[in-house]
C-alpha cells in the first residue's frame, strides 16, 4: 500500500541573520496509513519545523516529500493550499478557535474555503468528538479540552488523510490529556494517519511508532 | 455560515472601534449626499423657476443691477424702469411671438411683511401656460389676481373687496384665484399694467418684458434682433437660458467648496477603514495563520478582509445618507442663507438616485481602503502568522 508520508533527505535550513540554522538535516521516514507516529525530541530539535513541512506550511530547503503519493516539490503556493486543504488537517497546542464563531461554526469553517457543503459533517463530528451540547457555545466558554476537542472536530472536517498535532495536550491537565490521547487513538484505529509532536510521555507511549529528533536529525528509532 | 457572516463577526468584535470607523464613513457619505441633492436640487429649482416664468427672454432695463433677473423671479422693488414705447420694438422684432410688459412692484405693510404687486396686460395668459385660475384675470380697473399663499395666508375670497396691503388709500377686487403653481406666483398680487403704474407713479413705465419666441430654437437670432433695434441701447436682453447658466456659475464656488470638504471627508473616512483594519489584521495575525493551517489560501484571506471593508463601508454609507436627510432640512436653511440665488423649490430632498449613488461611492470608498489591510493579511505566510503570540 502506498504511504501517506514519504520523506526523502528532507532538510530545512533557516537564516538568522549571517548565521545558518539547521532545523533539519537530511531527514527520511515513511509513514503509512492508519499509523499513529509521535515525533520527540528536546526543544528546538526541529519538530514542529517537521510538522510545518509535512503539513505543507512551508517548503523544505532540500529533499522531496510526497503526501498520499503527491510530489510536493515545485508546488505553487495555491497547489500547497490545495493539498493541505483536502488531504490534511492540523491541530494546535493552542487551539486556533476562532473566538467570535460558535463551536459548530468553527468546526464548519475549513468548508468556508473548501467550498464543501459540511453541515451535515460538521453536526455529526461535533457528536464524534462529545460536544453536542457545546454547540453553540462560544470557544471562552469551554475547557481547554472541550477547546481542543473542537479543533480536532474542525481537522476533520474535510476527511484528510493525515492528522497533525503540534503539542496537543500542551495546555491540558493529564486527565484532560488523557481523553484526548484517547480520542487520537481512536481516530487511527479508524484508518486516520496521526502525526503527533509531543513532550508527554503518555502520548509518546501510546504511539506505536516515535521518531526521535535530535538537533535536526532522526535519531535511530526504537 | 458565509464568508460575509464571518467579516460582520469580526467587525462586530470590537464594536466601539467599528462604531467609529463606520461613523467615519457616515459623515463622508453624508456630505456626498448632501452635494449630489444640492447638485441636483439646485438645477432643477432654477429650472422650474425658469420655466414658470413662461418666457425665452427677459427684458429689463439697462443699468439695473446684476440681480435684475433675480427682482423678476422672486419679486422685488425695481430700482429702474423701460420706458412703455419700447414694447412696441420688442413686440414687432422679428421671432417675437409674444411680448408681456410687467410692472412690478415690492412694498412693506405696517406689520414689516413684503407685498408684490405685478402688473400685466391680457398677454400674461400667452406666457404663463401652467396658470390654473378660478374667476377671471384682472379686466377692469381694481380687478386682481391674487396667488394661492397670498390669498389664503389673508384669508380673501373671489370677489372680496380688499385694501391693497402697503399701498394706504386703494382698494381692489379679487376676481381671480390663482392655483398653486409651486413658484414665486403664490406670493403674487397681479393687477392691470394701468392700474400699476397709475397706483405707484410710473405712468408709462415697465419694470420688465417677458418674451416668448415664436421658435425657441431661433433664440440667438432673436436676441440680436432685439438688441439691434432702436430701443435696444436702453435694453438688457437676457436669454433664460444664459441666465441659468449664470446663475450656475453664482454657485459654483459654493459647489467648490463642498466638494472639497466631501473629497476631504471621503479621503479621512477611508483612512480611517484602512486603518481600523490594518490594526486588526496585526490582532489577528494568529488567527490568520490558522485560516491558512486549515485550508484559507491567500485569496480567501484577502477576500475576507476586503468584504470587512466594504460591509462597513457600506453600512456608513446608509447611515450616511439617513443622516444626510435627517438634517436636510436644517443645511438647507443654513445653505440659502448663503446662496447668491436660491430658487423656491425645496434644495434638498430625498432621492432615491442619490442614495443609490451614495452606495455605490462608500462601496467604493471601502474597497479601496481595504486593498492595503487585505493585502497585508494576506501577505503574511502561515508559519509567520502561527508563530506570532496572540
Ligand atoms: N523562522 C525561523 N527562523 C530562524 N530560526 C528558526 C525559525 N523557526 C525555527 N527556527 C529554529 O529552528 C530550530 C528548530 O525549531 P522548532 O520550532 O522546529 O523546534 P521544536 O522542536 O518545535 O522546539 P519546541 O519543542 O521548543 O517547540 C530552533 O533552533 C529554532 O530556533
Ligand atoms: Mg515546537
Amino acid at each position: 500500500m502506498q504511504p501517506v508520508i514519504s520523506a526523502l533527505n528532507l532538510s530545512k535550513t533557516y537564516r538568522r541573520g549571517t548565521e545558518q540554522v539547521h532545523a533539519l538535516a537530511s531527514v527520511s521516514f515513511e509513514i503509512g496509513a492508519g499509523e499513529l507516529v509521535a515525533v520527540v525530541g528536546p526543544s528546538g530539535s526541529g519538530k514542529t519545523t517537521l510538522l510545518n513541512l509535512l503539513g505543507c506550511m512551508d517548503v523544505p530547503t532540500s529533499g522531496d516529500l510526497s503526501i498520499m503519493g503527491h510530489p510536493t516539490r515545485g508546488l505553487s503556493e495555491r497547489a500547497l493550499t490545495r493539498l493541505r486543504r483536502d488531504q490534511v488537517g492540523f491541530v494546535f497546542q493552542h487551539f486556533g478557535l476562532i473566538p467570535t464563531l460558535t463551536v459548530e461554526e468553527n468546526i464548519r469553517l475549513p468548508g468556508l474555503f473548501s467550498g464543501k457543503q459540511v453541515k451535515h459533517r460538521a453536526a455529526e463530528l461535533c457528536t464524534r468528538v462529545g460536544l453536542d451540547h457545546r454547540r453553540r457555545h462560544r470557544p471562552h466558554e469551554l475547557s481547554g479540552g472541550e477547546m481542543q476537542r473542537v479543533a480536532i472536530a474542525r481537522a476533520l472536517l474535510n476527511e484528510p488523510h493525515l492528522l497533525l498535532a503540534d503539542e496537543p495536550t500542551g495546555n491540558l491537565d493529564s486527565v484532560t490529556g488523557g481523553s484526548i490521547i484517547s480520542l487520537l487513538q481512536e481516530l487511527t484505529a479508524q484508518g486516520l494517519t496521526v502525526v503527533v509532536v509531543t513532550h508527554n510521555d503518555r502520548l509518546a507511549e501510546s504511539a506505536a511508532r516515535r521518531l526521535v529528533l535530535e538537533d535536526g536529525r532522526l535519531a535511530p528509532s526504537i | 455560515m458565509t464568508r460575509s457572516e464571518l467579516a460582520i463577526k469580526n467587525a462586530a468584535r470590537r464594536p466601539l472601534r467599528t462604531a467609529v470607523t463606520v461613523s467615519g464613513v457616515a459623515i463622508a457619505i453624508a456630505a456626498l449626499f448632501t452635494l449630489l441633492s444640492f447638485q441636483r436640487g439646485y438645477q432643477s429649482g432654477v429650472q422650474g423657476e425658469l420655466s414658470r416664468l413662461g418666457a425665452h427672454i427677459l427684458v429689463v432695463p439697462k443699468g439695473c443691477p446684476y440681480d435684475a433677473a433675480s427682482i423678476a423671479l422672486h419679486g422685488a422693488r425695481w430700482p429702474c424702469y423701460l420706458k412703455a414705447e419700447y414694447l412696441e420694438q420688442v413686440r414687432t422684432a422679428p421671432g417675437v411671438g409674444t411680448a408681456a410688459p410687467v410692472f412690478m412692484n415690492a412694498l412693506y405693510d405696517t406689520a414689516g411683511e413684503q407685498t408684490v404687486y405685478v402688473g400685466v396686460d391680457r398677454d400674461i395668459a400667452g406666457l404663463k401656460r401652467s396658470w390654473r385660475w378660478s374667476g377671471t384675470l384682472p379686466q377692469q380697473e381694481g380687478d386682481l389676481l391674487v396667488g394661492s399663499d397670498i390669498a389664503s395666508r389673508r384669508g380673501w375670497a373671489l370677489g372680496e373687496s380688499i385694501d391693497l396691503p402697503g399701498v394706504p388709500g386703494h382698494r381692489g377686487t379679487v376676481r381671480g384665484l390663482l392655483e398653486t403653481t409651486g413658484g414665486a406666483d403664490d406670493g403674487f398680487i397681479y393687477m392691470r399694467l394701468a392700474d400699476a403704474q397709475r397706483v405707484f407713479e410710473h405712468p408709462g413705465e415697465l419694470t420688465h418684458i417677458l418674451v416668448r419666441l415664436s421658435d425657441s430654437d431661433r433664440l440667438d437670432q432673436a436676441v440680436m434682433n432685439l438688441r439691434g433695434c432702436s430701443a435696444g441701447l436702453e435694453m438688457n436682453v437676457v436669454p433664460l437660458t444664459h441666465l441659468f447658466k449664470t446663475i450656475s456659475n453664482l454657485v459654483s464656488s459654493t459647489r467648490l467648496l463642498m466638494g472639497a470638504i466631501v473629497a476631504i471627508a471621503l479621503l479621512l473616512g477611508g483612512a480611517g477603514v484602512s486603518n481600523a483594519l490594518l490594526m486588526s489584521v496585526v490582532e489577528r495575525t494568529r488567527e490568520i495563520g490558522t485560516m491558512r493551517a486549515i485550508g484559507a489560501s491567500r485569496p480567501d484571506i484577502f477576500r475576507l478582509f476586503w468584504m470587512e471593508a466594504i460591509q462597513v463601508s457600506a453600512v456608513g454609507g446608509v447611515i450616511g445618507s439617513a443622516l444626510a436627510y435627517a438634517s436636510s432640512r436644517a443645511v438647507e436653511l443654513w445653505l440659502r442663507a448663503r446662496l447668491p440665488f436660491a430658487p423656491t423649490d425645496v434644495l434638498l430632498g430625498w432621492e432615491w438616485g442619490v442614495a443609490g449613488g451614495c452606495l455605490v461611492g462608500a462601496i467604493l470608498v471601502g474597497s479601496i481602503a481595504g486593498l492595503l489591510p487585505a493585502w497585508r493579511a494576506s501577505c503574511l505566510t502561515p508559519i509567520d502568522a502561527m508563530r506570532t503570540q496572540g
